[in-house]
């Protein structure tokens, strides 16, 4: 057991917590956290400044082979995923850097490869995910859009939906019917698709708190060129339990609640109430440290997940554990907070919101890590099944 | 960054095992328990000549000189078989030795604790029943070249067959609690102290330890007079890491047995394990046992470094405490009927569950040290 850095590593994350302190300088007014970037005008443009940034310094390539501009390894991911997550710095977009690159990079040709790295690796495209449906969400394979074949072209109909940013986004991959008539597993084809493309409508959908961070995404008549896949045709599937492998160790929403805690601390420590400081209160106390203390647990289990992920070994079951641990944590921290800041837990942004509303948001905002990327539910099916070897539901 | 065992620690782990396994059958700690020892003498010395004792007491003092982390990965084993005895009372009071003692008492010590020959324990719990320094109200005080101890300690576990018991007295009112500590190496068989057994939920031989004008010399004083507190604190954070360290092996027993009883146990014509609101449980207590896991061994492995973790060695505290009683909880109940009966192995480890929570300061002891740690004013 060794959780010693190298001295090139920590020379490394120093300079990614250096440049990400750096950015938060510049982080507009109402930039609330990540989801706000799909929301605000002036907020997406900081993404994307971000993005240019860290493409700069080669970082949105971090992991990937020499041949494709890849710089690092994965403990470097971890250790700037880290920073990224204390400061709350976008401008690494989830689906494209940190979902479909590693699924290009082992399942796509080379070809498709050599069209689609680069710009993500440049920071140039932004994308989305389109893989829910209405009546296909955790039963993902149910899936009824199609994208039939004509010649060199798919042509898809019908609706996907909870896709995240997709108003925003350049291109978009999912995954669509292409042999109906095929049993299910092996009826869909990845594809990877233009957003602008004709025949496309994007409606947002108002999230709980008004919000919009998500869309649904309808198609109508929509001609993509054939070769525009990942895998192969009609086995999208696997292309879809690779991509859901790559889980992230969730390091970066657990530092984000590391210094959402500190940024508490020093509101309690500075409030006063019944005449002292909210900080002498045992309960405030008690319950900071009880929070505090599975905070620290997350951060050791998504340690686990980076160890397992640096050797390529197997981390299905830990990676779903951390999912799992850390989301409910995020909860359980939001209603603490919002709780000790009393009547003011539930004003919006505004000159009466205390750290600037950011726990009314996400007294909210909490819903998205436990509900996608497979619902906590899910995961516990995963670790019974693949895990623990108990029986499967049939 | 690597956080698999290394070679040496995948060898200490596979022979606990297999020692444990054969050595200490269930059998053996039901019989334990009911017995008044509490331990098995027999047992004791074959683990001896494993060098479990001296593990961490370095060769030149006649130990095997291995690291934290190691110990870690042997109590583990420990916890799995909850092997019932004075192994963690004893560790644990040889780190005052090895920190504070002086050569003489070293000498005089340690090799004798490497070859099983000693039992200690450590007497720092009182009426008030407090981890905190205010609890130390026993008395020493000074007589011609001794110190006279009165006063009464409670909770000392396995002091009813211990050969020395770390006594942690008070020697001066000061300033603030903290302050006039010193902790003594006291002889079990000076006149002057009486020993009984308190009965608890664990049946782990807790004692009350009556000191009666007991007379020890100055040379038993161990570190400084009125000093000692820092000394406490250090055993109490190497002992909340010991102890997080048997209790992950018990929860994952816990966890393993759990799982096979599900599989095996068939109603309403299938196993019990294939419905979710069991399988959902089990995936949580198995999270819960990884979070913990790798949580102690990241606090082991800073205090190997002999980096500061005070504040990850409560934090680890405070969590696993929580976890062992809860996953051993679930395991009863995900059990049902047959695991509330006393001839079963699960309440064993629900019992200990509620020992090792208390053991070197429970939760809200930790969570209070964590609170001041991270900055709460």
């Amino acid at each position: 057991m060794d959780l010693a850095l190298t001295d090139e590593q920590k020379g490394r994350k120093q300079e990614f917590y250096d440049v990400c302190k750096e950015l938060e300088k510049r982080r507009p007014p109402k930039f609330l956290g990540f989801e706000t970037i799909y929301e605000d005008d002036k907020c997406w443009e900081y993404n994307l400044h971000c993005a240019q940034e860290f493409a700069k310094k080669g970082w949105l390539a971090l992991g990937w082979p020499p041949e494709h501009g890849g710089k690092g390894d994965m403990m470097d991911r971890v250790l700037f995923a880290e920073a990224r997550g204390y400061y709350g710095i976008p401008g690494v977009d989830i689906f494209g850097v940190q979902m479909l690159a590693p699924t290009l990079l082992q399942a796509a040709s080379e070809e498709i490869k050599k069209e689609f790295l680069p710009p993500i690796a440049r920071g140039e495209v932004m994308w989305c995910e389109l893989w829910s449906e209405p009546n296909a969400g955790s039963d993902l394979a149910s899936l009824s859009t199609t994208a039939i074949k004509k010649g060199d072209e798919y042509v898809i109909n019908g609706q996907k939906t909870w896709n995240t940013g997709a108003h925003r986004a350049d291109w978009g991959f999912g995954v669509f019917k292409t042999d109906p008539a095929a049993k299910k597993h092996h009826n869909m084809t990845f594809i990877l698709l233009d957003m602008k493309t004709p025949g496309i409508t994007i409606r947002p959908i108002p999230y709980l708190d008004g919000h919009a961070p998500y869309c649904e995404v309808y198609f109508d008549d929509v001609h993509v060129p054939a070769k525009n896949i990942v895998g192969q045709e009609h086995e999208g599937w696997a292309v879809v339990n690779l991509l859901a492998g790559f889980e992230r160790s969730g390091i970066n929403e657990i530092m984000t609640m590391i210094r959402g805690l500190e940024d508490l601390v020093e509101f309690c420590n500075k409030t006063k109430r019944h005449g002292q400081p909210l900080a002498r209160n045992p309960l405030v106390r008690n319950r900071l440290a009880e929070v505090a203390c599975q905070l620290e647990a997350a951060r050791a289990l998504a340690y686990r997940v980076a160890d397992l992920q640096n050797r390529n070994e197997m981390s299905l079951m830990d990676a779903s554990a951390g999912k799992i641990f850390f989301s409910e944590l995020g909860e359980r921290f939001a209603f603490l907070a919002t709780d000790i800041l009393g009547p003011y837990g539930q004003v919006k942004t505004s000159r009466w919101a205390p750290l600037d509303g950011v726990w009314e948001r996400i007294f909210h905002e909490h819903f998205i890590t436990t509900v996608s990327m497979g619902t906590n539910e899910i995961q516990r099916n995963i670790i019974a099944w693949y895990g623990l070897g108990l029986p499967r539901m049939r | 960054m690597d956080l698999r065992f290394t070679e040496t620690q995948e060898i200490l782990k596979k022979m606990a095992r297999d020692f444990l396994t054969t050595e200490c059958p269930k059998t053996l700690v039901r019989k334990l328990e009911q017995s008044t020892e509490g331990y098995s003498p027999e047992v004791w010395k074959k683990m001896a000549e494993l060098g479990w004792m001296g593990l961490i007491i370095p060769e030149e003092y006649g130990g095997m000189g291995y690291t934290f982390q190691d110990l870690v990965v042997l109590l583990e084993e420990i916890g799995r078989n909850i092997l019932p005895g004075p192994l963690i009372p004893t560790i644990t009071s040889t780190f005052p030795i090895l920190e504070a003692g002086t050569e003489e008492q070293k000498k005089e010590l340690l090799p004798k604790i490497a070859q099983g020959e000693l039992i200690l324990t450590t007497a720092l719990l009182e009426g008030e029943g407090v981890f905190d320094a205010s609890g130390i109200n026993v008395k020493a005080t000074p007589k011609g070249n001794d110190f006279v101890i009165n006063g009464t300690k409670l909770f000392v576990e396995m002091a009813h067959v211990a050969s020395h018991i770390l006594c942690v007295t008070r020697t001066k009112d000061g300033a603030s609690p903290e302050k006039g500590i010193t902790l003594f190496i006291v002889d079990s068989k000076t006149p002057g102290i009486s020993c009984e057994v308190m009965p608890t939920t664990a049946a782990d031989k807790l004692c009350e330890v009556r000191f009666k004008d007991v007379s020890v010399p100055k040379k038993s004083i161990l570190g400084k007079v009125d000093e000692g507190w820092p000394v406490v604190e250090m055993m109490l954070r190497k002992g909340a890491i010991a102890k997080c360290a048997e209790s992950i092996g018990a929860i994952e027993t816990c966890v393993e047995m759990t799982v096979a009883y599900s599989k095996e146990r068939v109603q309403y014509e299938r196993s019990i394990g294939s419905f979710q609101a069991l399988q959902h449980k089990m995936a949580d207590m198995w999270t819960t046992m990884e979070t913990s896991r790798f949580l102690v061994y990241e606090v082991a492995w800073m205090e190997s470094e002999g980096l500061p973790c005070a504040k990850e060695a409560s934090m680890a505290k405070a969590y696993v405490n929580e976890v062992y009683k809860d996953v051993s909880k679930w395991a009863v109940r995900l059990h049902g009927a047959i695991a509330t009966s006393a001839d079963h192995d699960i309440p064993l480890y629900y019992r200990r569950s509620k020992a090792a929570d208390i053991a070197f300061g429970n939760t809200d002891f930790h969570r209070e040290i964590v609170a001041q740690k991270m900055g709460l004013v």
